[in-house]
């Protein structure tokens, strides 16, 4: 009974972290229709970035994240204005192909600066283990849990409350319409994408705290992938809700199935999940059903 | 376009790949050149072409099942994985011999992609490309925790040979693996000009369209999938047979992007765009190893070996500007410099 309590808790919370890079990716299909692989890289440098300002430059932990948010927001803006913006117009697969390559170009960048290297945060989060029962829970994991889900409301908030959330909602259903209605459509881009590349560091920067910065982290983005098909390509919600049932599903099946399979279960179970997903609800848990016409 | 003057006279003539004199004198030369390669060139140019060839047959095989059927393949360093397996397996555990073990991994990598490819069936684009990333996990998932791969270090398979004559060398492996890839190109050039290649091209075009013009959409779309992947089976086979060597190491998803790249920067939809890419991002990579010594001089920041992490950068940048300002390809380069000359003193 207590390692299935243990088991869920930390699926629960190493959910958390993939719903923030699926939330990172949904943001940006909802507005744009392009599915992004560059999130992992932007993931990546934000947590990188958020290093060199905390360890290399020792700025106290919140101005570095603000910092980071700063360096962030304008590498979102660059890639937009770089490389999305061109392809207006065009095929939606080639924007997928870009970012494809913007990955492995900041790939490239990345690993120039960490060169093999494991970076570690110098502790900034509370240590030690919360007492709760039998089970085993780290302060630092609790925060970055309450640290999403906080930056989930706040989403949220902007997409329903604000002038700029109403565009985005706008753009996300109809790129002409929204334009003849008076919605700036290229400003909207511009924001979302700056918008999810500070979720992406958001979320390199709480992945990087639990798995520290090595020459893989980037790759996260795949998980972050999944999750926003599982939960639907356009749904935030969907998002955060398949982002913890990923992690519990994980967690579960190499909790369970690695004892008989000798290991590695965690790493394939994703992969069946989303082989699953897609052959019997491509559209996700609460992604529109597409119609096509000739 | 023809060249000027040629006229097609009868339908076998309209038919025909190698059209002119010309063509014919070109193409002998450079089968001659091509056959005694080994003879002149350095030990460095050959296995530089041996290893262009091999890429180009994978390439062939995406080309294929993604330039002219339109279905996106991430899985394709899968498929070559499970032909280099099988090959290896054949020829170690069963002492089979490399020519039979060689067609047979073909077959089995088919096998598998047909597997790979029943998600075709009811999803695309994107959703493919993430399910086809799928199936490559768990394919290599599958090899290393299976018994008689031999794990994360996997198997030596011997070279090929004929009775006491050994291809242990990359000046003898050449005489095994070009005649391969050519054969296969042929093969290409002739299918997608086929009924076959036609549906293909009509799928990727507008597959909703295709299905209403009659166009068994199941039925072409596994037929590219099992191609495909009976060129990377072969491929995979070919390399585990040079290296002596397979491991999971070899077959990672890097290397599918690398291909996709490969096929884009050469032109979707051409069999010479393959040749045109495949060459172009091996120049690359060479070039960028010769500068990054120089590099890594200049700035000593980078560390003493920036070659991968450069070729990295180039790749993922030359993409794309190629998919930004160039995104039909060189060979759609190619296309408009033989329009121009065939019609020199007019302009194109």
């Amino acid at each position: 009974m207590d390692t299935i309590l243990q088991i869920s808790v930390n699926g629960l919370l190493t959910g958390m972290l993939y719903s923030l890079v699926g939330a990172s990716i949904v943001l940006v299909y909802k507005a744009t229709r392009v599915v992004s692989m560059a999130h992992g890289q932007l993931l990546a440098l934000g947590a990188l970035s958020f290093w060199v300002f905390v360890a290399v430059m020792e700025i106290p932990p919140l101005g570095s994240f603000l910092l980071t948010m700063v360096v962030a927001g304008s590498m979102g803006f660059l890639v937009e204005r770089v490389t999305i913006r061109p392809l207006i117009g065009q095929p939606l697969f080639t924007a997928f192909l870009v970012t494809f390559a913007l990955f492995i170009f900041l790939d490239g960048a990345f690993q120039l600066y960490v060169r093999g290297r494991t970076l570690t945060y110098p502790p900034f989060l509370p240590e030690g283990a919360i007492p709760l029962g039998p089970l085993a829970i780290t302060k630092s994991q609790v925060i970055s849990f309450f640290i999403g889900f906080l930056l989930f409301l706040i989403l949220a908030v902007i997409f329903k409350y604000t002038k700029i959330g109403l565009g985005m909602r706008a753009t996300a259903q109809d790129h002409r319409l929204a334009q003849n209605a008076g919605v700036r459509v290229r400003k909207i881009f511009s924001f979302i994408w700056i918008l999810s590349a500070m979720v992406a560091s958001i979320a390199g920067i709480a992945w990087a705290i639990v798995m520290d910065i090595h020459y893989g982290l980037a790759s996260t983005v795949i998980k972050g992938l999944i999750v926003a098909l599982f939960g639907g390509l356009e749904s935030l919600g969907g998002a955060l809700l398949a982002g913890i049932l990923l992690g519990l599903f994980e967690t579960m099946s190499a909790g369970y199935l690695d004892p008989v399979l000798g290991g590695g279960v965690k790493d394939m179970a994703a992969y069946v999940l989303l082989l699953f997903i897609l052959l019997v609800r491509p559209y996700g848990l609460f992604g529109m059903r597409r119609i096509e016409r000739i | 376009m023809r060249p000027c003057g040629v006229y097609d006279r009868s339908y076998r003539k309209d038919m025909a790949i190698v059209r002119t004199w010309q063509h014919w004198a070109i193409l002998s030369v450079t089968l001659a050149l091509l056959s005694c390669l080994p003879i002149f060139a350095s030990h460095y140019l050959v296995s530089f072409v041996n290893g262009v060839l091999i890429t180009v047959i994978v390439v062939l095989g995406l080309q294929i099942v993604s330039g002219y059927c339109g279905q996106l393949s991430f899985g394709q360093p899968a498929f070559m994985a499970v032909g280099a397996y099988t090959s290896a397996v054949l020829t170690i555990h069963l002492d089979w011999s490399f020519w039979l073990a060689l067609p047979l991994s073909g077959l089995a990598a088919g096998i598998v992609g047909l597997v790979g490819g029943a998600p075709s069936l009811r999803i695309k684009g994107f959703y493919l490309a993430m399910s086809t990333i799928a199936i490559f996990y768990v394919i290599m998932w599958l090899i290393t925790h299976l018994g008689f791969t031999g794990g994360a270090s996997g198997l030596s398979p011997p070279p090929p040979s004929i009775g006491d004559f050994s291809f242990d060398s990359d000046e003898r492996m050449y005489y095994v693996i070009m005649p391969v890839a050519l054969a296969l190109t042929i093969f290409a050039r002739n299918l997608v000009r086929s009924r076959v290649g036609r549906a293909f091209v009509a799928i990727r075009d507008n597959d909703l369209a295709a299905e209403v013009m009659g166009v068994d959409l199941y039925y072409y779309k596994l037929i590219a999938f099992f191609i495909s992947c009976f060129y990377a089976g072969v491929a995979g086979s070919l390399l585990a047979h040079w290296y002596t060597q397979v491991n999971p190491e070899q077959y990672t998803l890097f290397h599918a992007i690398w291909y996709m790249g490969m096929v884009i920067i050469g032109g979707m939809g051409s069999i010479p765009g393959v040749y045109f890419g495949v060459i172009f991002v091996r120049i690359l990579d060479e070039l960028v190893l010769f500068v990054s010594p120089l590099v890594s001089e200049t700035f000593p920041w980078m560390g003493m070996a920036p070659a991968a992490v450069l070729g990295l950068m180039a790749f993922g940048l030359v993409l794309m500007l190629f998919l930004l300002y160039e995104s039909r390809g060189l060979a759609h380069r190619w296309e408009i410099f033989k329009a121009s000359y065939r019609l020199y003193p007019f302009r194109h």
